[in-house]
This record gives structure tokens, sequence and C-alpha cells, in this order.
């Protein structure tokens, strides 16, 4: 080491900034938080690579939920049967459901007399700027807040925007990730329609 | 065959890779240099090897042979050869090859450039960058062999995957491939990967070097750094140009008007970056002074695990994005990888701690010294606080249960303040003086660029005072850009007076004999372009959107644009394309004419967005077609956003490619040998000392 000699000033260990000890190797409470926080990081991402291995669900029947709207409507997905439901799982700060909003409002007014329902689930975010963007956009469909992420884990989504489609009789029928681009979501739309359904008699 | 000549050159590269890792080490523990000779062999011969079968692999998607799994999937006969050959790295088999001939492109170089001087690291390095090299390898030869061919069980209902041909089993070659992803069609996508690759492929060799530094016990001298330094300058700016084409690709083809959007994908890009610019500061340190050791080690060897670990989190999905990735099998054996060398590094760092103490204290914290310690301590907040943000919502489902993903807002709000403070520091800290720097001569140094800063940046706000939040971003560029441009009028200043040279002469010479130095600042100069086109991105942006009949115009601030016509035509590539004609005028007088587009890839049956963009200096008004009627073309919607100050940060870009030239550039002998000669073959060590 050498030996620091500066009139009157106090020298400073650039080390000690690094939160080290200065003889010897590290403290052992620091090495020990370093190794900590290293299998901690991949005991996380351990947990995240099963978890993503099982992929996004997009076939058999579509999970049930239920979804309070942002005017205060309930819509269940169980009660839809007979009707082609589109789930778009979306948010106000996710750059690529921007890009597909007006294609979705569009084909959503285009079908909506059709029986076609649009369900827009917006993921993580404020009230305030998903009314925003649903101005924006003028989306007339149903659209409410994930509370709790539950629809959203449900589906095992993998981030926004993702769109699920539901057959008439609750089947799921794949899964777009990524923004919808046209004409997609009408031809889906459109072979989802064609398929026949007779509804199912009540248990007696 | 060529596939097949191919497929054995891979296999014996996998081979020679895992022997030379062997060997090398082996060698090194037991002092034989037979066997480190022999393992350094292997591993220069793994480049070659590795190069017949990139070869290959290139050959067939230009040759359009479709019986290979891999150029069905990102080749078609639609396109063109060149398109073709980028093919390469339009798919994740073809870019785990690509990656793993490009690390051993970097270690062969370093082999037959570096075997005289080093010998004591050199078992070592060969031991680690080969280690990654057959972990790659072996990647491809295993998980996602580009060789993979489809065959077909009669009467079954899926094609099977594999490279040689199973019992019963008849080949199946389809009469087309389905062609690269529209979205790659892009200058900046094709460029972006090799540079991406090559900037984190690169740095291997500085890892390497301070590992072996770590093993042999060399890790308090600075010879790793010193033999390193250009490589990681190389790998710094590949990193850096990679970037900035991919910016300039999101912002091109994605059509949502910004560059940036804080996505795992770009933070993963980001974070090895950051680290590793720290990095090449904080070693200059270790040159002049011989301190912050621990902080070079810690952050090259976090540099290099960040980087891996951006390559997990981004080709697994572990962490979700607005970027679509296809899940594979490379997972597990990743994680593995990504476990031994995290762990790996960290044991052998604690073991030799104490080699890593500082030659000198800190005498001031008003110094040159303490201004590298305060960037390396800002350059590792920002790279957590991007790291915190990106792993949070994988932290937040498994403590919680619930998703929290956060948003763009939390990375400007937390990064915002950080990229300032470290953008006035590099503007201030050239001024320093090493130990200690006395505060009057440092007033004295500072007081003309801030007068003159408070001065520009007051008429330039002026012109924005509608957003008077962009007041201090302003006057922060303008003040870096000022102290830096003093810099250079001082020394040159300084030769005039001294040599009686004329300024160009002298700004010349000033340059040539201060590569590193002048090009450094030359690199800040970029920095500050780029860091403007973010200020414009934060404060400044505006957008519009709006149905126009033909004939109707959009207004948007001093612009508006009027809708001329729309057309539709068959274009290049197996591509239908939708052109809109568009006048741009600014405060009623013609400008240019913008053609946004909506091209439509037939057989991926996927459309891209193309924008119209009018770009000066100012700004750019960038015009998007998002909606149009389908019978008779008579309206269309459109989409206008104004960014200003965007077109900076492709300029800073380009200026910071040439800093680095300047700054890494072999200087001639004669001039200034001492200051850029990794380890001279026969001069005296104490000549290099003394620089």
């Amino acid at each position: 080491m050498t030996e620091n000699i500066h009139l009157g000033e106090k020298a400073i260990d650039p080390e000690v900034a690094q939160g080290e000890g200065g003889e010897g190797g590290p403290r052992s409470l620091v090495s020990l938080l370093a190794y900590g926080f290293i299998v901690a990081l991949l005991g996380l991402l351990a947990w995240g690579l099963i978890r993503v291995q099982r992929g996004p669900v997009d076939s058999g029947m579509a999970p049930d939920f239920t979804l309070t709207t942002f005017d205060g409507e309930t819509i269940t997905l169980s009660e839809l049967r007979g009707q082609v439901v589109i789930i778009n799982f979306w948010a106000s700060w996710c750059p690529p459901c921007r890009e597909e909003a007006p294609y979705l409002e569009q084909t959503w007014r285009k079908y909506k007399d059709q029986g076609v329902v649009f369900i827009g689930v917006d993921y993580v975010d404020t009230e305030e700027e998903a009314l925003a963007y649903i101005a924006e956009f003028d989306i007339t469909y149903y659209n409410g807040p994930d509370l709790g992420t539950r629809i959203s884990q449900a589906y095992n989504i993998q981030g926004v925007p993702e769109t699920y489609y539901v057959a008439k009789n609750g089947e799921l029928r794949g899964v777009k990730i990524g923004p919808l681009q046209p004409p997609e979501l009408d031809n889906k739309i459109d072979e989802l329609l064609a398929e026949p359904y007779t509804p199912e008699e009540p248990s007696q | 065959m060529l596939t097949d000549v191919g497929l054995l050159a891979l296999v014996l590269a996998f081979v020679l890779g895992v022997y030379a890792t062997l060997a090398s080490y082996y060698g090194g523990r037991t002092n034989q240099d037979t066997w480190v000779e022999s393992a350094r062999n292997a591993a220069i011969l793994t480049f070659p090897l590795l190069t017949i079968s990139v070869f290959a692999v290139v050959y067939a998607l230009y040759a359009l042979d479709f019986s290979l799994a891999y150029v069905a999937d990102v080749s078609s006969r639609a396109m063109s050869p060149f398109l073709r050959v980028t093919a390469l790295w339009g798919g994740q088999q073809g870019s785990v090859l690509f990656w793993a001939w490009l690390m051993s492109g970097f270690v062969m170089v370093v082999l037959l450039r570096k075997w005289e001087r080093d010998r004591e690291l050199m078992p070592y390095v060969i031991a680690v960058a080969m280690l990654t090299t057959a972990f790659f390898i072996g990647v491809v030869v295993f998980i996602t062999n580009p060789f993979t061919r489809m065959w077909h069980f009669p009467g079954a209902a899926e094609l099977t995957m594999a490279i040689f041909q199973p019992a019963g089993a008849m080949p199946y070659i389809p009469e087309d491939g389905s062609g690269l992803n529209p979205l790659l069609r892009h200058f900046g996508m094709i460029g972006h990967p090799p540079t991406t690759y090559l900037g984190f492929t690169g740095f291997v060799i500085p890892y390497a070097f301070a590992i072996a530094a770590l093993i042999t016990g060399k890790s308090s001298g600075d010879e790793w750094i010193r033999a390193t330094r250009r490589w990681t300058l190389v790998a710094w700016i590949f990193l850096s140009i990679g970037l900035v084409l991919g910016g300039r690709w999101a912002y091109d083809v994605l059509g949502w008007g910004g560059f940036w959007g804080w996505d795992p994908v770009e933070n993963a890009m980001l974070m090895p970056w950051l680290t590793g610019t720290a990095f090449l500061h904080s070693v200059m340190m270790t040159e002049k002074r011989g301190m912050l050791k621990k902080w070079n080690m810690v952050l090259i060897i976090l540099t290099y695990s960040l980087a891996l670990f951006g390559t997990f989190i981004t080709r697994t999905g572990v962490i979700s994005s607005v970027h679509a990735f296809s899940k594979t099998a490379l997972g597990p054996a990743f994680f593995g990888f990504i476990g031994l060398t995290f762990l790996g590094s960290l044991s052998l760092l604690f073991a030799r701690w104490d080699t890593l103490k500082s030659d000198h204290q800190l005498e001031s914290f008003l110094s040159r010294e303490a201004a590298f310690l305060l960037q390396n301590m800002l350059f590792l907040a920002i790279t957590f606080a991007v790291f915190w943000g990106t792993v949070f919502p994988l932290i937040s489902e498994l403590v919680t249960g619930t998703k929290i993903t956060v948003g763009p807002p939390y990375f400007k709000r937390v990064t915002g303040p950080l990229f300032a403070a470290l953008v006035l520091l590099m503007g201030i800290a050239p001024l320093f003086a090493w130990r200690k720097q006395a505060v009057r001569k440092l007033g004295k140094a500072i007081w003309v660029p801030f007068a003159a800063s408070l001065v520009l940046s007051g008429v330039w706000g002026y012109a924005h005072r509608m957003h008077p939040a962009v007041y201090p971003a302003l006057w922060l560029v303008t003040f870096v850009v000022l102290a830096i441009l003093m810099e250079f009028w001082k020394g040159v200043r300084a030769r005039i007076r001294g040599r009686g040279e004329s300024p160009w002469v002298a700004f010349q010479k000033l340059i040539g004999r201060n590569r590193r130095r002048y090009g450094g600042y030359i690199i800040h100069l970029g920095v500050v372009m780029i860091a403007l086109g973010f200020i414009g991105d934060a404060y400044l942006k505006s957008e519009t959107q709006g149905t126009l009949q033909l004939g109707e115009s959009l207004q948007i601030g001093e612009y508006s644009l009027r809708f001329d016509s729309l057309d539709y035509y068959p274009g290049s590539d197996g591509r239908e394309v939708l052109e809109a004609t568009t006048s741009l005028f600014k405060n009623g007088e013609l400008v240019t004419q913008l053609n946004p587009r909506r091209d439509y890839f037939v057989v991926q049956q996927q459309p891209v967005t193309i924008p119209g963009v009018y770009s000066t200096a100012a700004g750019d008004v960038y015009a998007l077609l998002v909606g149009w009627e389908e019978i008779g073309f008579q309206s269309s919607t459109f989409k206008i956003y104004i960014n200003p100050l965007i077109g900076w940060t492709w300029l800073g870009g380009l200026v910071m490619i040439l800093g680095t030239l300047i700054a890494a550039w072999s200087p001639s002998r004669d001039r200034e040998g001492a200051t850029y000669t990794l380890k001279p073959r026969q001069a005296s060590l104490s000549y290099l000392a003394g620089d």
C-alpha cells in the first residue's frame, strides 16, 4: 500500500464507496449479500422459466371470468355462449396496443350486430389513463380493468397486446400475440361465426 | 452435399471447443505448454470450421434449399438474394450459429495476435473464452440446429423434425418457404443483429482476460486491461451501433412515432451497454493511478453477465415483452450456463479480492479520480434501476401473485435525473485535474461555457416556450457541448501560440497526438446529440389523428398535411403496397410530398406500416397511414407525429462511431506508440508505465 501523505487532507478510500471492507477479502456480510442476490436472481429466473414453458392457454375451454366494466356493467364469459367472443388484453402504456386500437374498434362496429362480443381487459393500468385511452380511440365495446391480474393469469398472457378468440361454444380457438393487423381479426371472426352452434340443453 | 459438410464441420467445431477448454485448463494448471499449445490450435481451428458451417447455411438460404427446416422458415422465393443471405440471423437457429461464429472469430484473432505476450494469462483466456464458445456451439448442435430437416411419416398429420432420416419417414420439401418476417426487412434490422452480436460476443475477450487475471492472481496489475482495451472499445462501439440501429428500426417500422420504449428487450441490451461504458472509463483510473481495480473487475463481470442475462430473458420469454419471441428449448441449457457464469465469476472475484487494492487513495472529492468514481456509481445506479424495472413484473408476480409491469413512466422518472447528472458530469469532469482540483481554477474554466450556455439555451428555450420544463434540459446540453468545445479550443489555441501552427493544422495535430482523449470528447458530443433526441421525445412531442377526404387537410402545429391520392400496386418481395400521396405544408407553403404506406405481405399475411417522414434539424414530421376506405379510396385516416430534435439521435450515433474510430485507431509508430501499443514485444515495461 502506498502511504498517502497529503497535507491536511483527509484521505478517502475509493473502495469504501463500494461498501467493502479495507483489509483482506470482502466482509462476510457483503459476500453473503452478493451470493444471496445471485442465488435469489437465479431462483427467480428458474421460476420464470418453468412458468413460461407452460406457454399461454390457447386451447380447451376458455377460462371463465367476470369483468366489471369501467361503466359499471358486469359481464361473465360463460353467459355469452352462442356468441363469438374476442378478448383483448391491452394497456394505455403499451405502444403496440395503440397501433391496433383503431382496427379493433372498427371491427367491433362492423360485427356488433352479428352475434359477436368484444371484451377489452385493461391490464396493469390506472383508471384515469385507461379512460383517456378509451376516449382517444372512441372505444365502444366492453372494457374493464383486470383487478388483481386475475384474468390475465388465468390466460397466462405473455404481455400486451394479446387477443384470444372464443368460439360460440366457449372453446378457445387461438391467440394472437402482438398487435392485430387487418384483416386477420375479420377473417377469424368470419371463421368462428360460420361454425354451427346448438345450445346445450339445460340439464334436467 | 454442402449441408452435410456444414453439419460435420459444426460437430467437429464443438468437439474442438470442448477439447480446447479442457486442454488449456489442464495445461495451465500443470504448467505443460504442449497442452496449452494444442488447445490454442484447437481454438483457432474452431473458427474456420464454423465458417464452413455458416457458409453451408448461407448457401442453403441463397439457393433456397427448402429441405432444411430453417430455410423454409425464414427464406422464400420472393425474397431478394441479399435478403435471403441476411436471413442467416433472421431466425433463432441461424442467429445462435452466427453468434458462435462471431465469438470464435474474436477468439481466433486474439489468439493469433496475443499469444507471445501474455503467456501466463493465455491458458485461462482460452479456457474461459472457449468454454463460452463451446457452449454456444453445443446449443447449435443439440438444441437449435439449422441443419434440421423435415420428414413425413406416411399417414401422420404433422411433420417430424430431425437431422437424419428417421426409419420409415419420407423427406418433406415444401415448394416455397414462409420467408423472413416482413418487420425485419429493414436496414436497421439487417444491421442490428450483427452489430449487437459483435458487441455482446466481443465482451467475452475482456471478460476472459479478467477471469484469467483472477485465476492466475495477476489481477493486481493492469496487464489484462492494457491487453484488452481496444477489444473493449470495439465491443462497445458495436453494441452502441446496435442500440442506435435498433432504435432506428423501431422508429421506421413499428409505427408508433418513438424509438425507445423501455421494453425488456431494449433494456436487456441497454444494461450491458451501461456497465460497459462505465468499464471503459473506469479502466483509465487503473492505468493512470492504479485505482478502482475492484470496480473494473466488478464492471467487466457485470457487463458480460448482463449480456448473457439479456440474451436469456429475451430469447426464453421469461420476462414478458411486447416483442414476440418464439419459445424454445433453449431455456434450461442457458439457465445452467448463466448460473455457472454468475456464481463462478463471483467466487473467483471474492477469492482474489485482496489483490485488487488501490495503489493510491482518493485525495479530494474535487478531482478527476472522484469524478470517475461518481460516474461509475451513476452508471451502476441507472443499471440497477433498469434491472429492477425489468425484473419487477416477475418479482411482483412471485411475491404477491399479481403481475405488476412498470411502464415507461417508471424508467423515465427514475433514470431521467441520473442520466442528466451523467451528462453534466461529462461536461465538467474533463476539466478536473488529477489528484486535486482548485476551486478557483475550476470556476475560471467553467464560467465562460456556463454564461454562454445560459444565454444560448435561453434563446433556444424561448422557441419552445409552450413547454417550460424543457428549459433545464436544453441548458444542460448547451453547457456540456460548450464545455467540450472549449477543451478543443484551448488545445488548439495552445498549439497556435506555442508552435505557431495554423488553426487547422493545430486542430488536426491536437487530435492526432491525443487520439484517445479527443476521440473520447467526440464520442461525448455524439452522446449529447442522442440526449437531444431523448429530450425532444420526452418534452416536445405532439401528435394528431384524423380521417381525410381527398383534398382535405389535417393541421398539427405549423404544419398541415393534405391528402391527395391513395394508390394500390404490387411491390417487390411479394408485397402489395397501398400508398398515400400527401402534401406537407409549413405555414401554408408546400415543403414536400410524403408517402405513408401500408405494405401487405401476402404469404405471411402481415402488413407493415411505413411512415412518410420529413426530417429537418429541428425535428421530424412523421405521418402514418392507419386506415382507409376500401372502396374508391376516397378517404384515409392519418396519424401525424411531430418529433422535435429526433434526427440528432441518428447523427449522434454516427458521431460516436467517428469518435471511437479516432480513439481506437492504431497510431503510427513514430508518433505516440506508448499510448496505444498493447504490450510491445520487446519494449521495456517502464516505458509503458509512465505514459
